[in-house]
């Protein structure tokens, strides 16, 4: 009877739900006419190039129009990693090494090799965010598969905590403080006209756009890096592999 | 720098980046910061009041880009007067809990970052004049709420977080369905633009968005069926947090589903829904509290039945349903976070934290009992206690609307109400035997928070003309769409 009303249930939210996604065009211009400023997204097509000197529009609207869609984001993540740390925290004296078992050479030296050239990508990513498709948060998520290669081949490999809670922290008051800086000289919060705008399509053009996406990259980075320190770092209660006990 | 509405995200944040540094510098700091901060939100509340006396209301511009191009912060008489109230039930929790893991340093600088974030998303979203941002915001009090279910170790706590977790998403990810939907329908997230294009909408779409957003905001706002996720987060977070939960996040909630009923949609037949939905979400969660032998689920149930008073009333819809509305929320807060403030000492040493084991406590802890029983006879609403007015204005409204059979319900619950408030109170005040608890005193700071709590319920019974001003001018603000639509899109469109 139970398995019925959730049958019954879910059917009828998937009618509806497909009545309405069947409304969605998808493939079609749904931006609305570039003549027509009537819709948001028309506007910032027609906009972006000049008030903004962006090449990549998306980066615009991500890092300036809805920045502070942005900051609340970056916020999520560094609330997520800061309530893993306190769900996980054990004091010094428990601390508890790793249990896994120590990897194979190849994977060893191949790490070796290819967490520089990863790391490279990573930055290389978030840098060019405001011309290229990617940017901050896709850098930085790179960045920490460098670190997490590392993290599995070498037993021993450890990242200093307080190393990242600096990088973290320095990205997160450099974010901010753009923010800041547009009130403190009298416009509005995360304003970006008073920066330098430079010149489209160059490394240096969109103002703070990308000094905002690079602290995105390194916070980024930092936060999932510490994540995955932490998670692996924290042994499961009681669930010490029983092959200690067969041998 | 004038103080603008965006002073309540921005410096909190700024903060909670900053806490980790500065507690390399002295550990100490990692309390104060945050109390800091919420000094200043009390600062913002009172200048930009006194702001809306010249005008309707504030729209601060986000990025530089006006109303529907960018995110827009609006600061209304409606959404002040819950942001003031939270920044004062904020304040307190942290005036509460400074001594909150003492000699544990880590720990605490996590607590501290995630209550203070805890009360700016809920700020955030009452400010916020734009539908994603307020999901973003949404997103930031469900994650710091998560991590503070949690925050104990143990089993219990990892299971009501992960219960939480999984509701929580859910609802999260209904509210973004919403959103994508009405996006693709209207080309706009701004709230103002939206309740404008609202029309264009065909209907059957405005139908699936609406339900989309009731059962996602639901979740939040505690309302029946949804708020299975609410006893166990209650009973398993640290003392001070289900006084956050009750006084401050679920108010949150309640706002979203709020400004959407009452803004963005102009569908019919709202206010019967949320009048139903509010009658069984009281009278369930009414009955289940009268179930319940762990005093802090018991305040849990007491605290959705009491949004579904408050969802009832927002239902009926005319102008003294919503200010007794307003006003239940106010009085709902304060009660209810002094309550969780006093059982939080009653039950300090016990594992088990029921009922039973409180028997003859008042013999130990003669204030926080007194307390306790102050908080209860307000919120079953007996006079000269704040929460007698509230209930006072919510029949009034009641009787206006001609809904007979509805105020007789919600007496007949108040007296299952008195039933179980008065049996707590009855073991506490036993003469028979003594608690086998081992009490532990109140520190100045909790004492002081909760004798400020009680001075003004006592203050507000007697002479409720000091907050029924302030709390018409919101419900006008809220009742006014057209006054508010105006203002966001006209007063800065120059661009």
């Amino acid at each position: 009877m139970k398995k019925f009303f959730v049958i019954a249930l879910l059917a009828i939210l998937g009618f509806y739900l497909t009545i309405a996604f069947l409304q969605i065009p998808f493939g079609q211009n749904r931006l609305g006419q570039p003549q027509d400023e009537a819709t948001v997204g028309a506007y910032y097509l027609n906009n972006t190039k000049e008030k903004s000197a962006v090449s990549n529009v998306v980066t615009a609207i991500v890092v300036n129009y809805r920045g502070f869609d942005t900051l609340g984001e970056v916020t999520v993540l560094f609330l997520a990693s800061t309530g893993l740390a306190s769900i996980l925290y054990r004091r010094k004296e428990e601390e508890v090494e790793r249990i896994n078992k120590p990897s194979s050479s190849l994977l060893q030296t191949g790490s070796k090799f290819l967490f520089p050239l990863v790391v490279l990508l990573g930055i290389y990513v978030f840098i060019h965010g405001h011309l290229t498709p990617g940017g901050g948060f896709q850098g930085g998520a790179i960045i920490a598969t460098g670190f997490l290669l590392m993290l599995i081949a070498y037993q021993k490999y450890h990242v200093s905590h307080s190393m990242l809670t600096w990088v973290e922290s320095l990205a997160g008051v450099l974010f901010v403080s753009i923010g800041l800086w547009g009130l403190i000289t009298g416009g509005t919060f995360l304003e970006n006209s008073y920066f330098p705008k430079g010149v489209l399509n160059s490394l240096i053009s969109g103002g703070a756009i990308p000094i905002i996406y690079i602290a995105v990259g390194f916070k980024v980075a930092a936060e999932l890096t510490g994540v995955l320190d932490i998670l692996l770092n924290t042994k499961e209660e009681k669930s010490v592999p029983s092959n200690q006990n067969e041998k | 720098m004038n103080i603008s509405p965006v002073h309540y995200i921005a410096l909190p944040l700024l903060a909670a980046f900053l806490i980790p540094l500065l507690s390399k510098l002295h550990k100490e700091l990692a309390r104060i910061v945050p109390g800091l901060v919420f000094l200043y939100f009390l600062v913002i509340s009172v200048v930009l009041m006194q702001r809306l006396e010249t005008q309707p209301m504030i729209s601060e511009v986000i990025a530089g880009w006006s109303a529907p191009w960018g995110i827009n912060l609006v600061f209304t008489p409606f959404s002040g007067f819950l942001v003031s109230l939270m920044s004062f039930i904020g304040f307190l929790v942290w005036v509460y809990s400074y001594h909150f893991k003492k000699i544990d340093y880590m720990p605490a600088q996590k607590y501290f970052i995630l209550l203070m974030m805890l009360v700016t998303g809920s700020i955030g979203i009452v400010l916020t004049g734009d539908i994603f941002n307020l999901f973003v915001f949404l997103e930031i009090v469900a994650i710091s709420a998560y991590s503070l279910t949690a925050f104990y170790p143990g089993r219990d706590g990892a299971e009501a977080a992960f219960k939480y977790l999984l509701v929580g998403s859910f609802a999260s990810a209904l509210i973004l369905l919403a959103i994508v939907i009405l996006y693709t329908q209207t080309g706009t997230l701004n709230m103002a633009d939206l309740a404008v294009k609202m029309h264009e909408v065909p209907h059957y779409l405005k139908v699936i968005i609406f339900v989309l957003f009731l059962v996602g905001f639901g979740i939040e706002a505690e309302m029946f069926p949804l708020n299975g996720w609410a006893p166990d987060a209650y009973s398993q977070a640290p003392g001070p947090i289900g006084a956050v939960f009750a006084g401050i996040v679920v108010k949150g909630g309640i706002y979203a589903l709020v400004r959407v009923v009452y803004t963005i949609f102009d569908l019919s037949g709202v206010g019967t829904i949320l009048i139903a939905l509010g009658l069984v979400t009281m009278i369930i969660a009414e009955l289940a509290a009268l179930r319940q032998d762990n005093l802090k689920r018991m305040l849990a149930y007491s605290s959705i039945g009491q949004m579904g008073v408050v969802l009832i009333a927002f239902g009926i819809g005319t102008d003294t349903a919503i200010f007794a509305a307003l006003f239940l929320m106010l009085n709902h807060a304060l009660i209810k976070s002094m309550l969780f403030f006093s059982a939080s000492y009653l039950l300090y040493n016990s594992t088990t934290k029921t009922i039973k084991e409180l028997t003859g406590m008042a013999k130990h802890l003669p204030f926080v009992s007194f307390i306790f029983a102050l908080g209860a006879f307000a919120i079953v609403g007996l006079p000269p206690f704040s929460g007698f007015w509230s209930k006072l204005y919510f029949l009034m409204a009641a009787a206006d609307a001609q809904m007979v059979l509805l105020i007789i319900t919600v007496l007949s619950v108040s007296v299952i109400e008195i039933i179980y408030y008065f049996r707590v109170i009855g073991k506490i005040y036993s003469k028979d035997e003594t608690s086998e608890l081992e009490p532990k005193k109140p520190t100045i700071n909790s004492v002081l928070v909760m004798t400020v709590l009680g001075a003004l319920i006592i203050i507000i019974g007697v002479y409720p003309d000091l907050v029924t001003d302030w709390i018409h001018h919101a419900s006008d603000a809220l009742v006014n769409k057209s006054n508010y639509i105006q203002n966001v899109l006209t007063e800065n469109l120059p661009r």
